[in-house]
């Protein structure tokens, strides 16, 4: 209860005229996975986002996490791998949760092939887990070679949940980028004509949640590690948002329904709801 | 007799009028200002309607930048190759070393730049994009030259060399780099037969340019797109081909040769300005919120990078005991070196040719396009070191 008082207190102070209703993310879902973005700055704040994942873990033990890309800032050598991702995520990553990486602009190329991140390395490629496949863009260079395989990927998936991720967002109210609408225009109707169910980006240092665009719900999550405080102007497309601390989020997958929790770097849960599978006649 | 006297004054008026028309229509036209026009649309709609406009873009984009361009490279290549031959305006070998040394400083100067900075910056996601950053706009540098020197002015030439060779250097770089599909021998065999067709007319005595076009432009076409080479450069091996009068006039130059030769090239420049036009309609159209590094790594190398690395090189050649030509003094190397900092179009067409879709290119894009401002600059150090017209103006005062 208290939990719940304090989401609706955080999320009415960043501006929110309605907070989401709280749904926990059950232990004995089906499929539970974290989401993280822009987290690589190996500074105190990811240190303590990646404590409250692990506290979190301990009540959802979710079984793998999602990079949205900006896994690395500044320099990305040998020691900057181990500051900015492997001593922040030890933990989770001694206890054999691995991580899936999508790459940002501020993410070396060749980092596609640190064997951490998952990548086999392919910029772009796809995961099955459960009823879910994710698969992970190359926003920065969104080359013909990708977008076809992007297409027979979609169109060969089985699961019943797809999910896409890749740094740039599509919809955005963040103050510094915004909307990538170039971007939109390629993607978008391949996400609509494949029905993809979820869409996670990062890039704008913030949280947040969009009211669903043709049937497809798309979230923000850029301030696993940088934040723009105060980088997020509502509009009537926000469902939620939160940009006045860090954050990452965790979802389960049970069936036809997607449970989420965004949680802020001290514990606050943020946002939270539940998707349910797209069905052709939300278009 | 009143009503004939205002019927002759109104003809007199249409007359004069259409005459302002038709005057302001071919300084558009000379001047390949469609170009610029297309992207200030294009911008202007981006900002305002901006999923309208990207359907837009990428709807022509593959037709305007990988079939037209063929037609406007083509007729730079044709500009620039007569000029070369003999008694052409640029046919002299004796002061090509200076601009071959400045072509290469400048474009070493401005990659290295683009390569420091976004290595200081840390954003290696943006290294396939320094061709942008290299690129010289040859008619934004030649009417700007124009601007400061008499027409006659070796210092045009001057300006002209080295922004040829920068480009040839830089696209000869792109294409050559390493295909991301096996080059397919029957790529190659087709781009023989392209070049063979093409003699064939030569040696036939065709002087039209339309077979040449038409056939050879299409076979070579199609090779470049098996062999992975950027298709818009499909028209430039076609070009040495062509039948070829002495260019009498100099290049760019606002009345064209009136001779045979040059009839279908004149016919051809309309379609070049359509597809210029629509080049900056498609590429040219960015949210400008979205200028980030690889923005700031484009224009900082083109404004900083290109002119630190032209003067250093030739500063170290005086240094070595060479003088530099008779007709060129410090400022006016200054000058040229300054001009050729404004990418625009060929670093749009760089871009635009080397970066799919995506965030690399938007911002890239912006950075070309923020290039413009190395005209304002070059005019400013023109004015401050008194080069050119500005010499005059101070010798006046």
């Amino acid at each position: 209860m208290a939990r719940f008082l304090s989401s609706l207190l955080i999320a009415a102070a960043a501006g929110w005229s309605a907070a989401a209703a709280q749904a926990p993310v059950t232990a004995g879902a089906v499929l539970r996975f974290a989401v993280i973005g822009d987290n690589g700055t190996g500074e105190a704040p990811q240190y303590d986002v990646a404590r409250q994942m692990l506290k979190t873990h301990a009540a959802v033990p979710f079984e793998f996490v999602l990079m949205m890309g900006d896994n690395l800032y500044g320099s990305q050598r040998p020691r900057d791998f181990a500051d900015k991702f492997e001593i922040p995520y030890g933990p989770l990553l001694r206890m054999g949760i691995p991580f899936y990486a999508a790459l940002g602009n501020h993410d070396e190329p060749d980092n596609r092939n640190y064997p951490q991140f998952n990548m086999n390395g392919q910029r772009f490629y796809s995961v099955a887990r459960g009823t879910a496949r994710f698969f992970f863009l190359d926003t920065n260079f969104l080359d013909r070679q990708q977008m076809e395989w992007f297409e027979g990927a979609l169109r060969e998936a089985t699961e019943e949940w797809k999910i896409v991720i890749f740094h740039h967002p599509i919809y955005s109210d963040g103050d510094r980028h915004g909307p990538n609408v170039a971007i939109r225009v390629a993607l978008e109707p391949l996400l609509v004509r494949y029905d993809v169910d979820v869409v996670f980006s990062g890039h704008e240092h913030v949280y947040e949640r969009i009211k669903p665009q043709k049937g497809i719900a798309y979230f923000i999550i850029g301030s696993s590690g940088q934040l723009r405080k105060g980088g997020l102007t509502p509009s009537a497309m926000t469902l939620a948002g939160f940009d006045q601390d860090r954050a990452f989020l965790v979802a389960s997958i049970d069936g036809g329904d997607l449970a989420f929790q965004a949680i802020s770097r001290t514990g606050v849960v943020v946002d939270s709801g539940v998707l349910h599978e797209r069905v052709l006649t939300e278009r | 007799m009143r009503s004939h006297a205002h019927a002759f004054d109104r003809q007199a008026a249409a007359a004069a009028h259409e005459d302002l028309a038709t005057r302001w229509l071919r300084f558009v036209l000379d001047r390949f200002l469609l170009l610029p026009l297309g992207v200030v649309i294009a911008l202007v709609w981006a900002q305002t309607e901006p999923d309208g406009y990207f359907r837009f873009a990428q709807a022509i984009a593959y037709p305007v930048n990988e079939i037209g361009m063929a037609i406007f490279l083509a007729l730079i290549a044709q500009e620039l190759y007569e000029s070369l031959l003999p008694g052409g305006a640029l046919a002299s070998w004796r002061n090509r070393a200076l601009p071959g040394l400045a072509a290469v400083a400048g474009l070493v100067g401005s990659v290295v730049t683009y390569f420091l900075l976004i290595g200081a910056w840390h954003e290696q996601a943006l290294a396939p994009a320094w061709p942008a950053a290299a690129a010289v706009d040859l008619a934004a540098g030649y009417y700007l030259v124009r601007l400061i020197y008499p027409r006659r002015s070796r210092v045009v030439s001057f300006l002209l060399l080295t922004g040829v060779l920068t480009d040839s250097i830089v696209i000869a770089i792109v294409s050559l780099r390493p295909s991301s599909s096996a080059i397919h021998l029957a790529g190659l065999t087709l781009f023989a037969a392209a070049l063979a067709s093409a003699v064939l007319l030569r040696l036939g005595g065709v002087k039209s340019f339309w077979p040449y076009w038409t056939i050879s432009g299409s076979l070579s076409w199609f090779a470049l797109n098996w062999i992975d080479i950027h298709p818009a450069l499909a028209l430039v091996p076609i070009v040495p081909l062509l039948p070829h009068d002495r260019r009498a006039v100099e290049v760019f130059a606002d009345r064209p040769d009136a001779d045979p030769v040059h009839a279908g090239e004149h016919a051809w420049n309309g379609a070049a300005q359509i597809a210029v036009f629509l080049f900056g309609m498609a590429n040219g159209g960015v949210i400008l919120r979205h200028a980030d590094t690889g923005t700031w790594a484009v224009l900082l190398a083109a404004v900083i990078g290109r002119p630190i690395g032209v003067m250093t090189a030739i500063a170290l050649v005086v240094a070595a005991g060479f003088r530099l030509p008779a007709h060129l003094r410090w400022r006016d190397i200054t000058v040229v070196a300054m001009a050729t900092t404004t990418g625009f179009t060929f670093a749009l067409f760089l871009g635009a040719a080397m970066l799919p879709i995506g965030a690399v290119r938007e911002q890239v894009t912006i950075g070309a396009l923020a290039t413009v401002v190395g005209a304002l600059l070059t005019l400013a150090i023109a004015a401050v070191l008194g080069a050119g017209r500005f010499r005059r103006g101070l010798e006046r005062s």
